[in-house]
């Protein structure tokens, strides 16, 4: 089934507001203002379901911070080939050595991917290195790893909006809320 | 307890330490999903053993084994064992009550449940969807009863390869023509009365006197 011309139709329920999600948002920074203050910080941002996060969130923290972007290949990707190995498709641009990290991710399902990049990054010698998720979807986690920062837990639902898509589409909404099951069943 | 390697029972399986662990995708799964499963865990380079342990979980009062299970997935790095319940959905129950007795037995052992729903979004996630009616349910089913019988693999495997394959009433679904579908319910309840019956002779027979 083709998106709907006006997204929100193909929305079953706002599970966030944009209201909520500034406030958390807020508060996330707040919190990582006080923990890392004295220290400069990198924020580096899981592309592209982190990319309004990101963006807001750094504009929450009054402290010196550098960002950086990276993006890693997804299982299934854009194609049906399914063999091979998770690729890093856009690495970090500058050396995070000695540096504290923050990891900034849209939601942790699994825990697959998250556990992939602590792996990639800790290899690269970092002073410390911390995760901060705006949501949480414990359900489905096959990797636990400790979350750092985590704005909301939500439950096990197939969610979009604020970065998070589905076939790259509603990353643009405003909210998270609920995917119809006929926007993605058919 | 005695727990027991189960690689030299399982088709294909080797005790080659080496080749049990990880991308080792010509393993020969008891099910297309499982298959998925471990090419995704190799894709995020997660190292795993396909059904590396059998696990008695029953015993009759000589001590010998009744009922086992062997969970499908052991992620060595994680310490996690992972048994996925893609089968058809009467099949949970019974696997939710074997996973709560391994527990009970192996208080220190970790071991996730993976159900249909969750094997369902995470394939909607990796925008795999379309594979799900391939990849679970009776179609998903890859061996031959006959091989998982030789394979002496545990009970419950084959409880849900009798049920959900319609082997009961002898018919192969993979042949043409043949139905999917379940025996009739008076055979299906036979046949769990005599795998019953079975396991009361069993415990009788520990019980009974020498003659």
């Amino acid at each position: 089934m083709k998106p709907s011309h006006d997204l929100t139709l193909d929305i079953a329920e706002v599970l966030l507001t944009e209201q909520q999600i500034e406030a958390k948002v807020a508060e996330l920074g707040q919190q990582i203002q006080a923990d890392y203050a004295g220290h400069e910080i990198t924020l580096v941002s899981v592309l592209k379901g982190s990319l309004p996060f990101m963006a807001d969130l750094m504009r929450r923290i009054n402290l010196p911070l550098r960002i950086d972007l990276m993006e890693v290949s997804s299982y299934g990707g854009t194609s049906t080939e399914s063999s091979g190995l998770v690729r890093i498709l856009k690495d970090l641009s500058a050396p995070i050595d000695g540096r504290d990290v923050l990891l900034v991710e849209d939601i942790i399902d699994t825990g697959l991917t998250l556990n992939y990049l602590l792996r990639y990054l800790r290899g690269k010698n970092p002073r410390s290195i911390k995760v901060c998720a705006l949501l949480d979807k414990p359900a489905r986690r096959l990797v636990e790893i400790p979350l750092d920062y985590v704005g909301f837990e939500i439950p096990d639902a197939f969610v979009v909006g604020y970065g998070l898509d589905f076939a790259e589409v509603y990353r643009n909404l405003r909210f998270v809320g609920v995917l119809r099951p006929e926007a993605y069943e058919s | 307890m005695d727990v027991a390697r189960g690689l030299d029972d399982q088709p294909g399986g080797t005790t080659d330490d080496e080749a049990a662990r990880g991308t080792r995708l010509d393993c020969a799964f008891a099910h297309a999903s499982e298959a998925e499963f471990a090419r995704i865990l190799d894709f995020y380079q997660v190292g795993w053993e396909y059904e590396p342990t059998v696990f008695p979980i029953l015993w009759d009062l000589e001590g010998n084994v009744l009922e086992s299970f062997a969970p499908d997935f052991y992620l060595p790095d994680l310490d996690l064992f992972i048994e996925l319940t893609t089968l058809q959905q009467r099949l949970v129950r019974k696997k939710n009550r074997k996973v709560r007795r391994l527990r009970e037995l192996y208080p220190g052992l970790r071991i996730k449940l993976f159900y249909a729903r969750d094997f369902r979004a995470l394939m909607l996630k990796y925008g795999r969807a379309a594979l799900v009616s391939e990849l679970s349910g009776t179609l998903g089913q890859v061996i031959q009863r006959q091989e998982a019988t030789d394979s002496g693999e545990p009970e419950d495997r084959l409880d849900g390869l009798d049920r959900s394959r319609g082997l009961e009433n002898g018919s192969d679904p993979a042949a043409p023509g043949s139905s999917t579908e379940p025996g009739p319910r008076h055979e299906r309840r036979s046949r769990a009365a005599r795998r019953r019956a079975l396991r009361r002779s069993a415990a009788a027979s520990a019980h009974a006197p020498a003659t």
